[in-house]
């Protein structure tokens, strides 16, 4: 039973760092842009397809098409908000969320019956030499090597957000446009580059992160909604502010489902995850990292 | 150096500033009065293309920058503070005024502005690493009026730079507007406070309901009956 218990502890802290890493993108392009893409987990789908071809028609490996995914999903980011979002974000913000609920809604949609026609519906994973290596620690805890990556990648992927947001001239600029863009735009800054980088930033995130779920778990046209609920949770459990904060709240939710997938049964473990993040709002409303008056 | 000839702007269908003209020579120090609701805000969110012109051209160095993007006026020298929330809260000064160089004009000279800025305002370089929403309304004045200097304009245009301020800061903040003007930048404010401001410009604009009601040079107000009675509370 300890060991059972272990083993699900750390099989949920793995794929919380995925969850945490969706949930930076998707808190990058509401943080700054104002819209909330639901069809994010539908751009993880894409990086998972996308660094599914480059293994298995071009051999590459999907540690080493990391960047790759993410140069191709940053490109789809620009396209996407020039044909989608660039409209949104001439409205008031409170309108930018409606429209853009929408647009993404309908985004879901046209993404997925893409991802059927030309991927079909079967589930894929990359199998590679080393997916079935593990680490096994104290003889009975097995640490997949593919599913660590998702962790590792969760934690370098906030860390450099960070510092692009805390360290850099443009960093700045991403966070004074969220907090008042008008006053941006009298500080000379190109509120519309801005937001056009910075979705694009959070598509590339997306793509990282389903070229691990690819690796480590597996793909289909359909499981885009469900990383997005997994993300806006995340989200709102962490609080806007911080990006190490989103990446814990996501290992936090996926050692929440793990441990109740053991205690109360893996049927009940989304259930018993999401009592949690009730309790957590109840009496830290303003989420477990969040900081008042911040606003990436 | 800015020169705005019948001018008429609005909110949608809803006109509020009529044929207003005026200009701004070079090294000059030119306000705009008149009291709430006159359209003074408004007409300096037309000049910086935060709101559409309705009719009425902008010329600035000589070139229309009417439906120019807001940072590209900013980048040709033309620098506003608007009246509140002139500073990033969730920022800490330094990066304020780091910001506040972010145009290709100025970027080149930003650690020579930014030893300028600490100069004028001791109280900033102590207080670099805070964030701006903690500082106090004076404090936050000179950060609003260091992070503008940091975009090396030509022309700065303060929207009621008094607001929300207490007396004295009021009068440190005009000082410092002297001085600006004294270092060769053209001055455009909006005030309440025309007794004061009449002092501090060369010549203004009263504004009354979206209409230039009176203008002149400051001397010349101050003693004009009109302005005397509605502004001056002189008989």
């Amino acid at each position: 039973m300890r060991q059972l218990i272990i083993q699900s502890a750390v099989s949920g802290l793995l794929v919380g760092g995925i969850y945490g890493l969706v949930a930076l993108g998707l808190a990058l392009s509401f943080g700054v842009l104002k819209v909330l893409n639901v069809a994010h987990g539908e751009l993880v789908m894409l990086g998972g397809y996308a660094a599914f071809f480059l293994f298995s028609q071009m051999g590459i490996d999907p540690l080493v098409s990391i960047p790759l995914v993410f140069v191709v999903l940053f490109a789809l980011g620009v396209a996407l908000y020039w044909l989608l979002f660039k409209f949104v974000v001439r409205f008031d913000i409170e309108t930018r969320i409606k429209n853009s609920l929408l647009i993404s809604f309908g985004l879901v949609l046209i993404l997925q019956a893409i991802a059927v026609f030309i991927f079909s519906g079967d589930d894929r994973t990359i199998v590679t030499g080393y997916s079935s290596n593990a680490l096994v620690v104290t003889g009975w805890v097995r640490i997949p090597w593919a599913r660590s990556a998702g962790l590792v990648v969760a934690i370098i992927a906030a860390f450099a957000l960070e510092w692009l947001l805390n360290r850099t001239t443009f960093g700045h600029a991403v966070r004074g446009t969220s907090e008042d863009w008008t006053l941006a735009s009298l500080t000379g800054i190109d509120v519309r580059r801005v937001y056009m980088i910075a979705f694009a930033i959070s598509a590339g995130l997306a793509g990282l992160a389903g070229s691990l779920v690819s690796l480590g778990y597996s793909i289909s046209p359909s499981i885009g909604l469900g990383w997005t609920l997994k993300a806006l949770i995340v989200i709102v459990l962490a609080g806007l502010g911080s990006m190490r904060g989103i990446v814990m709240a996501g290992a936090l939710l996926g050692l929440i489902e793990g441990l109740a997938s053991v205690w109360v049964g893996s049927a009940y473990r989304g259930v018993v995850a999401l009592v949690v993040f009730l309790v957590v709002l109840s009496f830290r409303p303003q989420g477990l990292f969040g900081r008042e008056g911040t606003h990436v | 150096m800015l020169k705005v000839d019948n001018l008429g702007v609005g909110y949608g269908d809803l006109q509020v500033v009529w044929d207003v003209s005026f200009e701004v020579p070079s090294g000059s120090l030119v306000a705009i009065i008149g009291s709430n609701g006159a359209g003074k805000t408004t007409t300096l969110r037309a000049l910086m293309n935060l709101l559409p012109t309705i009719t009425g051209t902008i010329e600035f160095q000589g070139e229309s920058i009417v439906g120019v993007p807001t940072h590209q006026i900013v980048e040709r020298g033309l620098v506003m503070i608007p009246e509140s929330r002139a500073t990033f809260a969730s920022l800490t000064v330094a990066d304020n005024l780091d910001l506040g160089a972010y145009t290709k004009r100025s970027r080149g000279m930003r650690d020579a502005t930014l030893r300028d800025v600490y100069e004028i305002f001791p109280r900033l370089a102590e207080r670099r690493t805070q964030l701006a929403g903690t500082l106090s309304g004076g404090e936050r004045q000179m950060l609003a009026i260091g992070k503008a200097l940091m975009a090396r304009p030509e022309m700065l245009v303060l929207d009621e730079p008094s607001l929300g301020l207490a007396p004295i800061i009021v009068e440190d903040t005009f000082d410092e507007i002297r001085a600006i003007r004294e270092r060769g930048v053209s001055v455009l404010m909006v005030e309440q406070h025309v007794e004061m401001t009449l002092e501090l410009v060369d010549y203004a604009y009263v504004l009354e309901l979206g209409h230039v009601a009176v203008q002149g040079s400051s001397s010349d107000l101050m003693t004009n009956s009109g302005v005397r009675a509605a502004y001056l509370s002189l008989k």
